[in-house]
């Protein structure tokens, strides 16, 4: 993004409060906008013919099962509890909201996190049941019978699909390498063709918001994120790599309920997902107040699970959920695991904060450009300069200066 | 006193205090910051949980020598403009008095007092400037300072309320864009202004032990009593 466009968003941005409690009228406000939503959906006819029901029967999963996530969700998304059986009967429609799910420059890393579990959560199902118009990796179809398939939905459901993107957007030289179809559309393009039409655009996962490991230095295809080359139609940005299938659903729910996109942050990121640190309610942030870090790997720190702040955690700079929600149903998250957050949905996180060293010794490129230094080293030739200049100016005043008479 | 000399008034005691204040804040954000980092001492020496609050503390330290630096700052911004004994403002302005009063006291230095063409009785437009320099350094620290304490307040609630974190979001925010685009850049910038920072001190120091040394007018005393000679024409 242009750094004056980047500048204006700034200000005009609403602030990262985090609003849990709106009071009455906004939630019975909200309510009956759902209501009215959930009523219209229902009156529309199914697209498949998976619904949440048989997807729980086919795991061998209760209706208790799924009004315990329902609630989980209802609380991720900040509604206050009464939501619950709204936030149920979403999952239910889920199968009436069309999806196109593109992809660009990725790794289908997005994709794999929500599909590849052996005992899918109850997050993943209601995945499968979303009518998925369109999904390079899952779609039966290939060739020119996919393209006639992704014409026909785009037409079909003009104007009401959720248009998802994996993978960032080559622009620059390099963008002819990618192309896709028998007509060689560039992504960028094939982006624009796909989200113009659409409802609302999510881009999910680190390279589709802010361009991610494709957008790295040197950057060789220019790849840049969605939200640079989409205009005009509501974006959403889940990023981390890969994204939460957890925040996935959350925001696509969230669309279901009320036909609207979540409220956002300067990013555009879910609030409800990326409103608060990764430090704030990291289970070992007591550690790290304490002065306790892990100084080594396998270190008697990191037997006690200590911080892992000085093996380059970048929790206190990154913005995502990870910590309450974790990843794999919950199972685990990296600094669970023992090793530190590396920022994976922060902007340009593959240059500024995928290391392994506290964030002084951040190894970026100094402002002359060129040449990389840390900021200490940088630092130290700056004050050894003056230094010198210094002892120089003591010296030659001390031998050749004229002092003044008493 | 000295036959020949005069007693001048440089600094009252506000000045003198606000330096010291000013002075004490700056080694302590130094050596906390540099903590907060890079902690570069480790407290695996002690038992675990036993009253370690290590980093917290230095936070602690840290915030409060910002604040009271901040409203310092605030304090002196004033001052530039409305003092009653000295407005610095009426130095820096780029007159042709000024310019002609900067490039003199600066010609002093490089030629290392050889030639002295200007009044060194009174505060002089090189010292404006560059005390305007360390001022700019220190509203920079802050902007991107409280940038970075503010990330942590997202709950939009401070124990002092919701106004305090809605005013650092609004005045600071654009500091994110203007530094490089992500979190990591304040901090990046935050770190290395220090260094400007110290580079200035280290001058200042210099300077002013210099200009004692070779004018010959006790401007050291300037900061401890307030006053310095100057000869009497």
């Amino acid at each position: 993004m242009d750094r004056r466009d980047a500048l204006a968003k700034m200000f005009s941005a609403k602030g990262v409060r985090v609003n849990t409690n709106r009071g009455e009228a906004y939630y019975e406000k909200l309510r009956r906008t759902m209501e009215k939503r959930l009523n219209e959906l229902r009156q529309t006819p199914a697209a498949t013919k998976m619904d949440i029901q048989k997807a729980l029967d086919a795991e061998g999963l209760s209706r208790r099962d799924f009004m315990k996530w329902a609630s989980a969700i209802t609380a991720m998304l900040m509604l206050p509890a009464s939501f619950t059986p709204l936030v149920a009967e979403a999952a239910e429609l889920m199968n009436r909201v069309p999806v196109i799910w593109i992809e660009l420059q990725d790794c289908a890393g997005n994709s794999e996190a929500i599909l590849r579990s052996d005992s899918p959560t109850i997050d993943e199902l209601i995945l499968e049941t979303i009518d998925l118009e369109f999904n390079e990796t899952l779609m039966a179809a290939a060739g020119y019978q996919a393209e006639a398939h992704l014409d026909e939905a785009m037409k079909t459901f003009k104007g009401k699909y959720l248009c998802v993107v994996e993978g960032s957007v080559p622009v620059g030289v390099g963008k002819e390498w990618c192309t896709i179809g028998a007509k060689a559309e560039t992504f960028e393009e094939h982006l624009l063709r796909v989200a113009g039409n659409s409802a609302a655009v999510v881009a999910v996962g680190t390279c589709a918001t802010f361009g991610g490991v494709p957008a790295a230095a040197p950057n060789p295809t220019g790849a840049v994120g969605v939200q640079d080359i989409v205009k005009g139609k509501p974006i959403i940005n889940i990023p981390a790599c890969p994204a939460n299938p957890a925040n996935i659903t959350g925001t696509i729910i969230h669309f279901v309920l009320t036909g609207q996109i979540p409220e956002l942050d300067h990013l555009n990121r879910p609030k409800f997902a990326f409103g608060y640190r990764i430090h704030d309610n990291c289970e070992r942030r007591a550690h790290f107040d304490a002065g306790e870090f892990v100084e080594e790997w396998g270190d008697e720190g990191a037997q006690n699970n200590w911080c892992l702040y000085k093996m380059g955690c970048k929790g206190p700079m990154t913005f995502n959920n990870c910590s309450i929600v974790r990843y794999n149903s919950g199972t685990n998250w990296p600094i669970g695991a023992g090793h530190g957050c590396i920022g994976c949905s922060e902007p340009q996180f593959w240059d500024k904060y995928a290391y392994e060293r506290p964030m002084a010794d951040a190894d970026i490129k100094a402002p002359t450009g060129g040449v990389e230094k840390s900021v200490d080293q940088f630092g130290l030739g700056l004050l050894t300069a003056a230094g010198v200049g210094i002892a120089i100016h003591a010296a030659v005043s001390a031998t050749a200066g004229k002092k003044d008479e008493e | 006193m000295k036959a020949g000399y005069k007693n001048v008034k440089r600094m009252t005691t506000f000045m003198r205090i606000n330096h010291w204040v000013v002075a004490i804040c700056m080694v302590a954000a130094v050596i906390t910051g540099l903590y907060i980092g890079h902690p570069y001492y480790q407290t695996l020496i002690a038992e675990p949980a036993v009253d370690k609050y290590v980093m917290a503390w230095n936070r602690w330290v840290h915030l409060m020598a910002a604040i009271i630096f901040d409203v310092s700052s605030i304090v002196i911004a004033y001052l530039y403009f409305f003092s009653r004994f000295e407005k610095p403002i009426l130095k820096l302005l780029p007159t042709p008095k000024n310019i002609v009063e900067f490039f003199a006291v600066f010609f002093n230095l490089i030629t290392f007092n050889r030639v002295k063409k200007f009044d060194s009785s009174h505060a002089d437009s090189f010292n404006a400037v560059y005390f305007l320099i360390f001022h700019l350094l220190l509203v920079w620290m802050l902007f991107t300072g409280l940038q970075l304490y503010v990330q942590g307040l997202e709950s939009g609630h401070s124990s002092i309320g919701d106004w305090w974190p809605a005013l650092l979001h609004w005045a600071t925010d654009w500091t994110v864009a203007f530094t490089g685009g992500t979190n990591m850049d304040v901090r990046y910038w935050h770190h290395m202004s220090m260094y400007f920072i110290i580079v200035w001190v280290m001058f200042h120091i210099y300077y002013e032990v210099w200009r004692t040394i070779f004018w010959q007018e006790g401007d050291i005393a300037i900061v401890f009593g307030g006053s310095k000679f100057a000869k009497e024409k």
